[in-house]
């Protein structure tokens, strides 16, 4: 059993390669000329700038949290680059054949079906390498559709009005110290929007990859679905195996107007570091949608990287009848640890939430589940109904429950449940007396227990969710 | 830090007695401590105004308080008057192999005995536990020595006079396989403020038998702490009643310092008014083998708040552990507010653990079934409370105790109705 635990830990990252492109890259420091240079550079107006250094004047004045069950060396702020662009990228290719050939190789390597895949898949991906959007496809499409999908950057330019009615209307600027930092220092991300009563007609891809040596990924994501409409957006991220660590403090936002939907899809698969935990990506992001009357969003996530996870999409379930959803796998081996959950704001009348979290730890790893279900005097008729379950795979692990409960409406129903076993030897005898090899059957068991959030992935997630979890547990037999 | 705690450990620098090292190694924390706000996680429900605010003062001179007779529980009184403990009260004949005594009054051999376990058992995160360690005047040594039974129960009783502050510390311990009841009960009037704390040493394949009450209503501040050591195949059994107060804050600690031990906590509130009670149960599960059980439920109407923390924490070698915990709630008011949050910490893989909690109301269906059988809307409530609250007074091992509250909650609900 060792052994093949050996052998499980000692699998190198497939996506640990890095790509020689010429970026350019600023001298690490954060100061608010750092600050005005990355707005000079992208052009922004005046409004994008101050609101900028607002955020990074509260930023100086907050203080790191604390209370996640993590436990990593103090981030020297000032050691970070905080802008990195392809150098290539001065001039943007029109098309795919103008990109960067090393660049197109890089996201080859990582699966990312950016040619003819794409086509057949009818998947538009707006692809981040490093900070700045390589090549956003499949546009016009969508601009027939009336559908705005291009980089954060761009909107700021062509759409102000909308960029500046949602941008930090869900995350404020000083909600939390990496949500202050990367509305300071943000680079690049995706803004998405759908018309009235449009529903898109694919799904939208991002894919985030970090590559420049000690820079910080600080991406913003806004979509905004208006009244009646339909979205559904995936995102996919990896970065290349350094020794030291990197942080990627994310922002992401969405606005669910009445009667829309919005489904958010993630399988992240940063760096996790090696088995003693050295390098890897510690993850800090703040994720939040609000849903107005009858909208509702709902968040599926599938972790398995990074050497610290910090994240907790939530819902503010503003509206009646509003409905927020969070189905999530967060899987942690050899040294990682990961703080992961959701938070449900119930405001509205009838709303209700589902939490789905299943969280598997093997290795030394540590994970834990952190939520908040809240219901607010007016939330009359909300439900919630939640489930953690955890599965320990080794002796050395750790697994969490940390939920937060608040009611204050009588007419509101909470229930929550969590529980936490181990792969039990019922089940491996019964697998292994029908021909399965342990490892297969551990697989197979896991598979099983995460079921209930891989049927929430778009299809060709969910395969790719499935494959990452069978590679991460190879052989972590116990 | 507030102004009170500086008061209290100005004060605390003037006590000398046996107990003077734990006092000073107390005090050395307590400077090092922050005054817990809202970001203090053990305090985020629970602001500490009504501490700061508090009109009690000490009072010295004697006051005849003795506790309300419970029928046919023919208890052995240990009482306390204003945090003073009251020896006249005592039986003058103790059972064979139960001794009750002044931590100051035993002799050097077991006095040294008694300082080295003092606060051993209660974690030192606890303000106000290091608070009473600094200030409890007399602290009371309970011992049972080795295979002895005793019948009748210990109660252990706190009283409080109009605006009096007081501190109180017991500490019990039960020799290898004996078995003992204790009865905790604070019963304070308006104005007060009492911390109450009580360690216990379970020996090894000894059984507890342990009741808190905590029944104060109205404007008192009541902070205590019950707190458990269990050894190998020791055994618990704690019920907790509590009704609310202007602030009311238990902790319970449970660990499993030997293998195989089982303990058992079932824990009710009820709370009205403006009242606000904090339950913290963390349980510890430090070795192989071990078992806990907790139900907690609590009923919330008015304007009154209810927080409950229920940690349990499997430790790397406490493996083959079954640990489980069902919190449930009914709010009956829209101004009234529960929080409650159940939090597993987990190092061992061959363990089986859950926790589960609701929110909700009075089931309408029920309510509507006991209507049209006759029974008026108010009747139908507090049957239904009642109902809920009963299955765990059921489970009391005590007979005389069950009955005895019974009424006295029956008598709560009737109360929340006439609202």
């Amino acid at each position: 059993m060792t052994e093949q635990i050996d052998k499980a830990l000692a699998r190198e990252y497939e996506a640990g390669f890095v790509s020689d492109v010429e970026s350019e890259t600023f001298e690490p420091g954060l100061n608010e000329d750092v600050i005005r240079r990355i707005s000079g550079m992208k052009g922004e107006p005046e409004w994008m700038l101050e609101w900028r250094l607002g955020a990074f004047r509260e930023w100086l004045e907050m203080e790191e949290p604390e209370w996640a069950l993590v436990d990593y060396p103090k981030i020297d702020f000032q050691s970070i680059s905080y802008y990195s662009a392809p150098k290539s990228m001065k001039d943007k290719p029109k098309s795919l054949d103008e990109v960067d050939p090393e660049l197109l190789r890089t996201y080859e390597k990582l699966g990312i079906p950016l040619i003819e895949q794409q086509m057949l898949a009818g998947i538009a991906v707006d692809a981040v390498f490093d900070s700045v959007s390589v090549v956003t496809t499949f546009r016009e499409k969508l601009e027939e559709a009336g559908v705005i999908f291009c980089p954060i950057s761009e909107a700021v330019h062509k759409y102000p009005d909308l960029v500046k009615k949602y941008i930090g209307s869900v995350v404020p600027k000083k909600d939390n110290y990496y949500a202050a930092l990367n509305c300071a220092v943000f680079t690049d991300g995706s803004f998405v929007y759908i018309p009235k009563g449009t529903r898109c007609p694919m799904e939208l891809s991002t894919y985030f990859r970090i590559n420049e040596q000690n820079t910080g990924q600080f991406e913003r994501t806004l979509i905004v679905a208006d009244e009646g409409s339909h979205v559904s957006y995936l995102e996919g991220c990896t970065a290349p195996q350094r020794d030291e660590n990197q942080l990627h403090a994310a922002v992401v936002e969405l606005v669910a107007l009445d009667n829309a939907e919005i489904k958010y899809s993630t399988v992240q698969n940063w760096y996790p570091g090696d088995e003693n935990g050295k390098g890897g990506i510690y993850n800090f992001v703040t994720k939040r949608g609000i849903c107005h009357t009858n909208a509702k969003i709902s968040w599926t996530q599938v972790e398995t990287g990074s050497s610290v996870t910090w994240k907790y999409p939530s819902c503010i379930l503003k509206g009646d009848n509003s409905v927020g959803e969070f189905y999530s796998v967060a899987l942690t081996r050899g040294r990682q640890q990961a703080d992961t959950g959701t938070k449900m704001i119930h405001l509205g009348k009838n709303t209700k939430s589902t939490i789905i979290s299943k969280g598997i730890s093997a290795g030394r790893s540590n994970n834990s589940y952190r939520g908040l279900v809240r219901m607010n005097p007016g939330a009359e008729g909300a439900r919630n109904f939640t489930q953690c379950d955890s599965l320990l795979i080794g002796d050395q692990c750790g697994a969490h429950t940390f939920p937060y409960v608040e009611s204050r409406n009588p007419s509101a129903i909470v229930e929550h449940e969590a529980t936490t076993s181990k792969v039990s030897d019922e089940q491996m005898f019964l697998c292994r007396q029908r021909g399965l090899d342990p490892e297969k059957a551990v697989s197979m068991i896991v598979n099983g227990f995460c079921k209930e959030v891989f049927k929430e992935l778009p299809m060709e997630f969910a395969v790719e969710a499935g494959k990452l979890l069978e590679i991460s547990l190879e052989g972590s037999v116990g | 830090m507030s102004e009170w705690l500086e008061s209290a450990i100005t004060r605390a620098q003037g006590i000398h007695d046996w107990l003077a090292p734990k006092r000073a190694h107390a005090l050395d924390l307590l400077a090092k401590t922050k005054w817990p706000t809202r970001k203090t996680e053990a305090w985020r429900y629970t602001p500490l105004r009504p501490v700061e605010r508090t009109p009690a003062k000490m009072i010295s001179d004697k006051v005849d308080l003795s506790p309300v007779a419970i029928a046919d529980l023919s208890a052995i009184e240990l009482v306390f008057v204003n945090g003073q403990f009251d020896p006249a009260q005592l039986a003058n004949t103790l059972p064979e192999g139960l001794s009750i005594a002044l931590g100051g009054d035993l002799e050097s051999a077991q006095q040294a005995d008694a300082l080295n376990t003092f606060s051993t058992i209660k974690p030192e995160r606890h303000i106000f536990g290091l608070v009473n360690d600094a200030l409890a005047q007399d602290v009371v040594v309970v011992s049972v020595a080795e295979g002895v039974e005793i019948i009748q129960p210990i109660r252990i009783s706190s009283l409080l006079s109009p605006g009096a502050e007081s501190h109180t510390r017991v500490q019990v311990s039960l020799a290898a396989g004996s078995r003992l009841t204790v009865i905790e009960d604070v019963q304070a009037q308006g104005d007060s403020f009492n911390t109450a704390f009580v360690e216990y040493n379970v020996g090894t394949n000894a059984r507890l038998e342990h009741y808190r009450f905590a029944l104060q209503t109205g404007s008192n501040v009541a902070i205590g702490g019950s707190h458990f050591n269990l050894h190998d195949h020791a055994k618990m059994n704690s019920t907790i009643v509590g009704f609310g107060s202007e602030l009311s804050r238990l902790d319970t600690d449970i660990i499993h310092a030997g293998e195989f031990a089982d303990a058992k906590l079932n824990a009710m509130y009820l709370l009205d008014g403006k009242e606000l009670f904090d339950l913290h149960a963390t349980v510890e599960h430090a070795m192989p083998n071990g078992k806990t059980e907790e139900n907690v439920r609590c009923i919330v109407a008015d304007r009154s708040r209810a927080v409950f923390n229920g940690r349990i924490h499997i430790h790397r070698d406490a493996q083959k552990t079954l640990a489980e915990l069902n919190n449930r709630n009914l709010l009956l008011s829209d101004k009234a507010e529960i929080n409650t949050k159940p939090e597993l910490e987990i190092y061992a893989d061959d363990v089986k653990c859950a926790h589960g909690a609701t929110v909700a109301q009075i089931d309408k269906q029920a309510l509507y079934y006991l209507q049209t059988r006759g029974v008026s809307r108010s009747k139908a409530q507090v049957m239904l409370n009642f109902g809920f609250i009963n299955e765990l007074i059921d489970l009391m091992p005590n007979a005389a105790l069950a009955e005895w509250i019974r009424p006295i909650i029956r008598e709560r609900f009737a109360q929340m109705e006439v609202k």
